[in-house]
């Protein structure tokens, strides 16, 4: 007699763990990036480090900030792969369902994924100064 | 002679929502405004990466964004980006569940961690960028 096995789901815990970190990540880190560089640093209420070329730069060069700057917008984009497809599938849209849905949604997370370790890698030289 | 059923062919009934289901109660909008934060989120996080690419241009070529239409942009985004974080925040008390001595821990215990790591690290990360900031 032929035996089911039941074989872990390691593919949709991945993406339920990307979701879930990306909610965690976007929840607590966002605003306070928000606030800072799109709100008070243009206003010029404050001084923030991307106002200047100098500053920013050295701070793009740390492989810490890098690493950062890849899990801050990263992450969020497969929670908002997630969510956005699940939007137009609750506002009627079942192509929203499909496989090629899936791939845009998911697949453009992946994709900005690898465009942010583009840009981080290549816009200033890992530096440990 | 052949039988002949009184009954109508069946037919499948295939049920669907209205378009505008959201709109009919305050919970459903506000749980719909919940799953939209994701685009402006999202668009926001773009201008961010270009952001960071201006840093290539060198520093002749590098114009951070500054108009008043990026701030109010701004303004927007964070709105919803705050609406995401209370709502997803809240979230905890219902999924993370913990036992000390066998003994749960209360989930307002919870929600109330989540928004203390929300404000520790809002604090941080807020005080870099202006530390770092400064020429």
């Amino acid at each position: 007699m032929k035996e089911h096995t039941r074989k872990p789901a390691l593919l949709h815990l991945f993406w339920w763990f990307m979701f879930a970190q990306g909610g965690v990540l976007a929840a607590i880190l966002l605003p306070v990036h928000i606030l800072v560089q799109g709100i008070l640093g243009p206003l010029g209420i404050v001084p923030v480090v991307d106002r200047h070329y100098d500053t920013w730069v050295n701070v793009l060069g740390n492989p810490l900030v890098k690493l950062y700057l890849l899990v801050l917008i990263a992450f969020p984009f497969f929670h908002f792969a997630h969510r956005l497809r699940y939007l137009l599938v609750d506002l009627g849209v079942p192509a929203a369902r499909g496989v090629p849905a899936q791939v845009f949604f998911y697949g453009g997370a992946v994709a900005v994924s690898l465009v942010t370790i583009y840009i981080l890698l290549t816009t200033v030289p890992i530096s440990f100064t | 002679m052949g039988v002949v059923s009184s009954e109508p062919a069946s037919r499948d009934f295939r049920w669907s929502m209205p378009r505008v289901w959201w709109t009919r109660r305050a919970h459903y909008f506000w749980y719909i405004v919940r799953e939209f934060t994701s685009l402006p989120l999202a668009l926001w996080l773009l201008w961010f990466l270009v952001e960071i690419r201006r840093a290539h241009d060198g520093p002749s070529g590098y114009h951070p964004h500054g108009s008043l239409g990026f701030v109010i942009f701004s303004v927007i985004v964070l709105l919803f980006a705050l609406y995401h974080s209370v709502t997803f925040l809240t979230l905890a008390g219902a999924i993370l569940h913990f036992n000390v001595a066998d003994r749960p821990i209360p989930s307002q215990l919870i929600v109330l961690s989540q928004f203390a790591l929300w404000a520790a690290a809002s604090v941080v990360v807020g005080f870099v960028l202006i530390y770092l900031g400064r020429t």
